[in-house]
């Protein structure tokens, strides 16, 4: 296929690169690409997933019904889902909520990307850097960082199962605030383990700063949610390193979703032009200088130059945040022990019609919802835009740069490091089908 | 080293196959952390993609586990292969078991609901949402929206005694989510006025949402004994028929609950 003739490459043939199915990511994908010369000429994944059509069966339904069916989106991060579906109608029905209600909220969206980014940073990506292809076999080999990753997501698992009720689908929350809360004696408990857990998370950071990338980079545009004061996650507006900067309410205006004939994964282009990048990678990019202070400390000895455009990174912008959430969990839950919880049960709110869009941070980026409801508190029309959605072709652009780099390589191997590319990006199959 | 590698062989292999779903049944396994590496050092795991990298080759194993409905072409082929390796073939979640949320559009618009999310619709496979029991012979289900770790882990060592010698298969006691419920302390919701299956579902899982203040929407399907007709007759105070059919239609009970009356003459 390839032949070398002393430092020059030439390939005789045209190329076809086939990975039938990446493990260890969430939901089923294969990936296609043809290299002509040299060139590639195409890069595209093949996803391999049923439609569940979940904006199509709520259309009709209930509004209660939404954060409900809608979380089952994602057996990862249903908190994101449930808490952007439950923002949405609030905004569409100008309910307002307290500030307790809030803080709880906020507190189960640092979980979430506590656990999942523990779980793809450890479990589904690091394997890649150490060259290793099975897990089985990684946790043998690295004890120790096991039980700390392991212990990491406990700590991100307890704080949803408290609050939320539940780790894989919550149930408490719902639209106005919470059916039940917990006690002053489960928060404290609650602080107690996340200040165990922080020099834990320190100790798997500084071991992931021994781990090497691969060398990669591509100016993009970074977008994700930005807020006063504070990290955003649980809220914000939309901005960008190249100057953006708008409400919520406006994303659609700036962000085009449309579908390829025959594709099941929508896709999303900023101005409907160009692709672009969420997750932690751009969310650490814009807002570094708002990371909790552990974070900035452990940000810095990385010694990455910002902006950062290795996408390799973006499995150690994920642990920074995991420090970010295990710290900032811990002082929201302080808070929250010298506020009255019972203003976070659900008050009697009046159900009318309207229609608003909603956005969290969730793990692997922006996730946008809307919504339109009639006036009996039925569902007219709904949208859902994924992180995963939005970054698609931002991916397969990238992997059309990366490829000629790795061109010499022996097959295996070049197979190898693609899915390494693809696994660092943390797609989630599943959610970009919904 | 001979000794570990007469175990190695000895071990049940097993499989974790997912379907069309969220995996968030996979995930409620893999939240088990210690305890669930623990299970699985019982068995050699031949297919777990969620961990693993290599290939499956396709061998003969003892028990297959499928989560995720078999909505396209392509996961039916996944789902009839399993089968025929498998000794047993188990069901994880309610998208396998009863529907899941995918079977909401079988209710409604069936097809049509496609045209409501994709402008270009040709050639995508919008069938008609069935559970794997259409399809496969199915030996035992872990039921609910998602599964219970603790029941997995009741249940699983009972499993691979039928595997090695035999043993007989469980079966989840007919018993309402109640009693679960009412060992916890928790406060019925029905004498709330909030409306609440729990009295017709089959319980085990620990009544994780009625304590959570969430009446039970019937995840874990209808229990044997389950009496639909009273369950009806009590809701009425508190919900239209309407919202009784709209509830049921979440996790797939609604046709299990007409397949009740006709039975039952309503």
């Amino acid at each position: 296929m390839i032949l070398k003739i002393g430092k020059k490459i030439i390939t005789n043939k045209d190329m076809q690169i086939k990975i039938n199915h990446i493990a260890k990511i969430e939901g089923h994908t294969g990936f296609m690409a043809s290299v002509i010369k040299g060139d590639v000429k195409s890069a595209k994944f093949e996803v391999q997933e049923g439609i569940r059509l979940i904006e199509g069966i709520l259309i009709g339904r209930h509004y209660k019904d939404m954060p409900v069916i809608a979380q089952r989106i994602c057996g990862i991060c249903p908190v994101v889902h449930n808490l952007t579906s439950i923002k949405a109608i609030e905004n569409a029905m100008k309910i307002e909520v307290t500030s307790e209600t809030e803080k709880l909220r906020a507190v189960m969206e640092h979980a979430q990307f506590i656990h999942s980014h523990a779980l793809h940073l450890f479990f589904l990506s690091l394997a890649d850097f150490l060259d290793i292809e099975n897990d089985l076999q990684l946790v043998k080999e690295y004890p120790e960082e096991t039980k700390k990753a392991v212990k990491i997501r406990e700590y991100g698992m307890e704080l949803i199962k408290v609050i939320g009720g539940r780790v894989v689908h919550p149930l408490t929350n719902e639209v106005g605030g919470f059916k039940k809360v917990p006690t002053l004696e489960e928060l404290k408990q609650l602080i107690l383990k996340g200040e165990e857990t922080l020099p834990i998370a320190l100790e798997l950071a500084a071991f992931f700063q021994t781990i090497k990338t691969p060398n990669f980079s591509r100016p993009t545009e970074y977008v994700c949610l930005k807020t006063k004061g504070e990290y955003a996650i649980y809220d914000g507006d939309v901005t960008s390193n190249k100057g953006l900067f708008v409400d919520v309410q406006h994303f659609e205006d700036n962000f085009h979703e449309f579908q390829r004939p025959k594709e099941i994964i929508k896709r999303v282009k900023r101005d409907g032009k160009t692709s672009y990048m969420v997750g932690a990678i751009a969310r650490v990019n814009n807002n570094h200088e708002k990371l909790s202070s552990a974070a900035q400390k452990y940000l810095k000895s990385l010694n990455f130059n910002l902006p950062d455009y290795n996408p390799f990174h973006n499995v150690l912008y994920q642990m920074v945040e995991v420090v970010h959430c295990v710290e900032d969990s811990v002082k929201l839950l302080k808070e929250l022990t010298h506020m009255d919880l019972a203003n976070a049960i659900t008050k009697d709110y009046v159900v009318r019609q309207g229609s608003a869009a909603a956005a969290v941070e969730a793990p692997r980026g922006t996730l946008y919802y809307w919504v339109d409801i009639d006036p009996k508190g039925y569902i007219k029309n709904v949208n859902i835009i994924t992180p995963t959605a939005q970054f698609l072709t931002h991916l397969e652009d990238d992997i059309a740069a990366f490829i000629p780099g790795i061109i010499e390589k022996d097959e295996k191997a070049m197979e190898r490091k693609m899915r390494a590319f693809i696994r660092a990006y943390d797609p989630c199959i599943s959610c970009a089908v919904h | 080293m001979t000794t570990e590698i007469i175990q190695e062989i000895k071990k049940p292999k097993i499989a974790i196959v997912s379907l069309t779903s969220c995996e968030g049944c996979q995930f409620a396994l893999l939240d088990l952390g210690e305890k669930f590496l623990e299970a699985m050092s019982l068995v050699e795991m031949v297919d777990f993609r969620l961990l693993e990298d290599e290939e499956d080759a396709g061998e003969s194993i003892d028990i297959g586990f499928v989560e995720g409905n078999p909505m396209t072409a392509a996961n039916k082929k996944t789902l009839l292969e399993l089968r025929k390796r498998s000794k047993l073939l188990v069901v994880i979640g309610n998208c396998a078991a009863m529907g899941g949320i995918p079977e909401i559009r079988n209710y409604h618009e069936g097809k049509q609901t496609v045209k409501h999310v994709y402008k270009y619709i040709q050639g995508i496979e919008t069938e008609e949402v069935q559970e794997v029991d259409n399809f496969v012979k199915v030996d035992f289900t872990f039921p609910g929206c998602p599964i219970t770790g603790e029941e997995f882990l009741k249940y699983f060592p009972i499993l691979l005694a039928n595997v090695k010698g035999g043993g007989k298969l469980p079966t989840i006691l007919d018993s309402p989510v109640c009693t679960e419920c009412r060992a916890k302390g928790n406060r019925c919701l029905l004498l709330d006025k909030k409306p609440c299956f729990g009295p017709m579902i089959l319980g085990g899982c620990d009544a994780v949402c009625p304590t959570a203040r969430m009446g039970c929407q019937g995840c874990r399907g209808l229990r044997p004994t389950g009496n639909v007709k009273a369950m009806k007759m009590a809701l009425k105070q508190m919900m239209t028929d309407e919202e009784f059919e709209n509830t049921t239609e979440i996790y797939g009970l609604k046709d299990d609950i007409e397949d009740w009356e006709k039975n039952n003459n309503k």
